[in-house]
């Protein structure tokens, strides 16, 4: 077994669902939603970077031929176009799934069940339009490998990695900085005391569902590197995101972080693991969530969920 | 003059069913044997109207329930092969998740855990038959036996972990049931599914419409002892115990303080729950003659929450009226391919975005959104200008009063309407004399008035045709006041502005 790799591979692995997780729980903490429907916004992002690279394909080949700048303008396209997808259909998801409902009796039970419809139907809509056939993404990040200390990484790993922890960093700065991130946080502390000191429950809900619609779409693409897209990869994506959110403590950002870390080389060691392999890899993943549950109730960093009432 | 007369009938009451029995014949209430529970709750009531005795049926869901289950009783012989076969599976999905109701419901327990027990159950029972020839009657116990101990196993971190979190665990749980079969060395030809399994439909009948009626009775005979089940469970004391811990604020916190530890009820719940859906578990398996871990699969799990989240959570009927219109689609459609899930997700977002609790709660919200129409209606209608509102008659202690002031209002609002530049001009010319008949009206409401509103006409002690309008204090002892400075020259003159006072008092009031 290749330790080494193994880490890069975990490393890889907790990049991705921690930008689902942190999505799933900055969700939780701030409009109170449980977001079945994120891994429908993943399958959706897939689909239309996909489908804006196809489209594009011939017109940048034909702008930039086979030069460094094609590859740019490729991966620009495959990116924004998730990204884009990613935070509209979040929009979607606010429209249906917190306008309507955010102000009658059992709100988080509601908005669980309706983002479960969405999601269910979203799927359908998807098997039914592309089929279940898989789609392959371009490659971003080319294919290879270079060597830090003697440890070989792929590119596409390096890139998942290195991207992942800009936006998750420029993600919080914007939080930390930001007019609208100011309000986003006092929602999370408190989100009767920010509705009192005047901060519109509306107004600051719609840009939180775009934003982790987006880091859905961007983990779809980093992702898509590694496996097809098809109308059913958001189930697995979402299940792990969700282990992590709760394994983290909801509405626990660095929990979540910790989370996908420990889950991402937990997924990485076992199924590295010759006498396990890849079909144990859930089965270690929830008996590994079920002992820290019984040992910590409310997750690792999860405090919120007392004031959260 | 004969009385032709004739009474309407107004509201919906006189359509109820009542019953008008003899005074004097002695009430027969048939008891349920071994407990003083009755079958139905009949109320009796002297009609304080009609001055007699009536006896209506106060709660009709027993009514509802035996005319509908005997409908899908009487009408499945008839139909063919693929409906009786719907059918049955409705009953059985309908018997898990009226179970799960109480899971949820009564106990507030999410788990998600519950196919996961059935499939335990169910493999349990079908392997002891397979590989030890257990006979079928006892694969029942088996089946109860498993789910007990895995409910036993379950309910422990339930009362540790809340709401979400315990919904997380226990679908993990059942994603790891499914792995575990699916690596059993044992099953590993079969794909993890245990096949021909003994049962209580003969195997030569299987899947020929004898057997097919067979499976139906036995899951409608299930679904009837779980909705038994359901009843003992939620309405008696065990339901009575957690109905006081599940008050939205507070509730928990209550229940512990006046003794009732409602983690122990929770906890039977859950468990008795667990062993019946074991039991279910088996009849699946003698069912199929076979159980394979698609059980097992979330798929299967969310086609289960979608029944029980369209019906309403928490109700028996919500429970068989969401697995009816569920099973209806999935099955009964298998036409239109993938649109049926999409269908299903279409109602279950209709469900959740316009209804408080399910198709089953659609009639309470349905009265109450009347009840709200009603009084808001009413609030319209009685504008304040004297009248008394509704919330203010309970302070009359004579309800005549209220009437009164009701009559003034209408009176007011009616003569209002009168008062034209006409009428005025009518009063100028000829203050005293005959009038028309709508100056009568007015000025007879006007010498009606109470003393307080009234006005008189001053002579002034320096001159005899000077007069001035002074206003009544409507106090004994009190002096009249001076309205304004004006000296009248014209007795005429001091009647016509009395007269355009007290019309300007009336448009005002």
């Amino acid at each position: 077994m290749d330790i080494l790799g193994t880490l890069i591979h975990g490393l890889n692995l907790a990049a991705i669902y921690g930008l689902m997780a942190i999505g799933i729980s900055i969700l939780w903490s701030s409009i109170g939603m449980i977001n079945m429907a994120h891994g429908a916004t993943f399958a959706v992002s897939g689909y239309a970077a996909w489908l804006a690279s196809s489209a594009m394909k011939p017109v940048i080949a034909a702008a930039f031929g086979k030069t460094l700048m094609a590859k740019f303008a490729m991966a620009g396209v495959t990116v924004g176009a998730g990204v884009t997808a990613g935070a509209m259909f979040g929009a979607i998801i606010y429209l249906l799934a917190f306008l309507p409902i955010h102000d009658k009796p059992n709100y988080p039970v509601r908005s669980l069940i309706v983002t479960l419809a969405i999601n269910l139907a979203t799927v359908q809509l998807l098997l039914w339009y592309f089929g279940p056939r898989s789609r392959g993404l371009p490659k971003l990040f080319g294919f290879g490998k270079f060597e830090v200390l003697g440890i070989p990484i792929r590119y596409d790993q390096a890139g998942a990695i290195i991207s992942t922890a800009v936006i998750l960093g420029l993600v919080l700065l914007w939080l930390k900085v930001s007019r609208k991130g100011l309000e986003i946080r006092a929602m999370m502390q408190n989100p009767e005391g920010a509705v009192l000191s005047g901060i519109s429950v509306r107004w600051t809900a719609l840009p939180v569902t775009m934003l982790t619609g987006a880091l859905a779409g961007l983990a779809a693409i980093l992702l898509s590197q590694t496996i097809f897209v098809s109308p059913t990869s958001g189930a697995l994506p979402l299940i792990k995101g969700l282990t992590i959110a709760l394994l983290g403590g909801l509405g626990s950002v660095p929990g979540a972080v910790a989370g996908a870390v420990i889950i991402g080389f937990l997924e990485a060691t076992v199924g590295a693991l010759p006498f396990l392999g890849q079909r144990y890899v859930l089965f270690a993943q929830f008996l590994f969530i079920i002992t820290v549950l019984i040992i910590r109730p409310r997750g690792l960093g999860g405090l919120l969920d007392e004031t959260r009432e | 003059m004969a009385d032709d007369s004739r009474y309407y009938q107004v509201g919906q009451r006189p359509r109820e069913v009542v019953l008008h029995p003899a005074g004097d014949e002695p009430l027969r209430r048939h008891r349920v044997p071994f407990t003083r529970r009755h079958l139905v709750k009949w109320r009796s009531r002297a009609n304080p109207k009609s001055l007699r005795h009536e006896r209506r049926l106060s709660d009709k869901r027993p009514l509802w329930w035996v005319l509908g289950l005997g409908a899908l009783l009487i009408a499945t012989p008839f139909l063919s092969n693929s409906m009786i076969t719907i059918a049955a599976i409705f009953c059985m999905f309908a018997a898990i998740n009226v179970l799960w109701t109480l899971v949820i419901g009564t106990a507030g327990i999410f788990s998600l855990a519950t196919l996961a027990i059935v499939g335990i159950g169910g493999y349990a029972a079908a392997g002891l038959n397979v590989w030890i020839a257990l006979p079928w009657p006892l694969m029942f116990v088996v089946g109860g036996l498993a789910g007990l101990i895995v409910g036993g196993f379950l309910a422990l971190p339930s009362t540790r972990l809340d709401g979400l979190y315990y919904a997380l665990l226990t679908m993990g749980f059942a994603e790891i049931c499914r792995v575990f079969v699916v690596q059993l060395k044992v099953l590993g030809p079969t794909n993890g599914s245990i096949n021909s399994v003994g049962s209580f439909i003969p195997r030569d009948w299987f899947l020929q419409r004898p057997g097919l009626l067979m499976g139906f009775g036995g899951a409608f005979i299930l679904l009837l002892l779980s909705l038994l089940v359901f009843r003992i469970v939620n309405s008696e004391r065990l339901g009575m115990r957690l109905q006081t811990a599940r008050e939205e604020v507070g509730g928990e916190a209550f229940a512990e303080a006046v003794g009732i530890d409602y983690r122990q009820a929770r906890l039977y719940v859950f468990l008795i729950t667990s062993g019946c859906l074991g039991v279910i578990g088996a009849f699946y398996a003698m069912f199929y003659m076979s159980i394979s871990p698609s059980i097992f699969s979330l798929d299967q799990l969310l086609l289960l929450f979608a029944m029980i989240v369209i019906g309403g959570l928490g109700r028996s009927e919500g429970a068989v009226i969401g697995t009816a219109i569920v099973v209806l689609i999935d099955k009964g459609m298998l036409e239109l391919g993938p649109l049926r899930i999409l269908l299903i997700a279409a109602i279950m977002l209709g469900v959740t975005l316009w209804t408080d609790n399910g198709i089953a709660g659609i009639r309470d919200q349905f009265r109450t959104y009347r009840n709200r129409k009603k009084s808001e209606a009413r609030a319209r209608r009685t504008e304040k200008g004297g009248e008394v509102m509704p919330e203010e008659a309970i302070e009359f202690t004579d309800k005549q009063e209220v009437y009164y002031r009701r009559f003034q209002k209408r009176l007011r609002d009616h003569l209002k309407t009168l008062i034209t530049d006409d009428l005025i001009e009518q009063h100028r010319k000829a203050p005293l004399g005959k009038h028309s008949d709508a100056l009568n009206r007015v000025l007879n409401y006007f010498r009606r008035g109470e003393m307080a509103d009234k006005y008189a006409i001053m002579r002034q002690p320096d001159g005899f045709h000077k007069y001035k309008v002074v206003a009544f204090s409507g106090e004994r002892g009190a002096p009249p006041r001076l309205v304004d400075d004006k000296t009248y020259e014209d007795i005429n003159d001091a009647y016509h502005a009395v007269f355009l006072l007290r019309v300007n008092d009336l448009l005002e009031s």
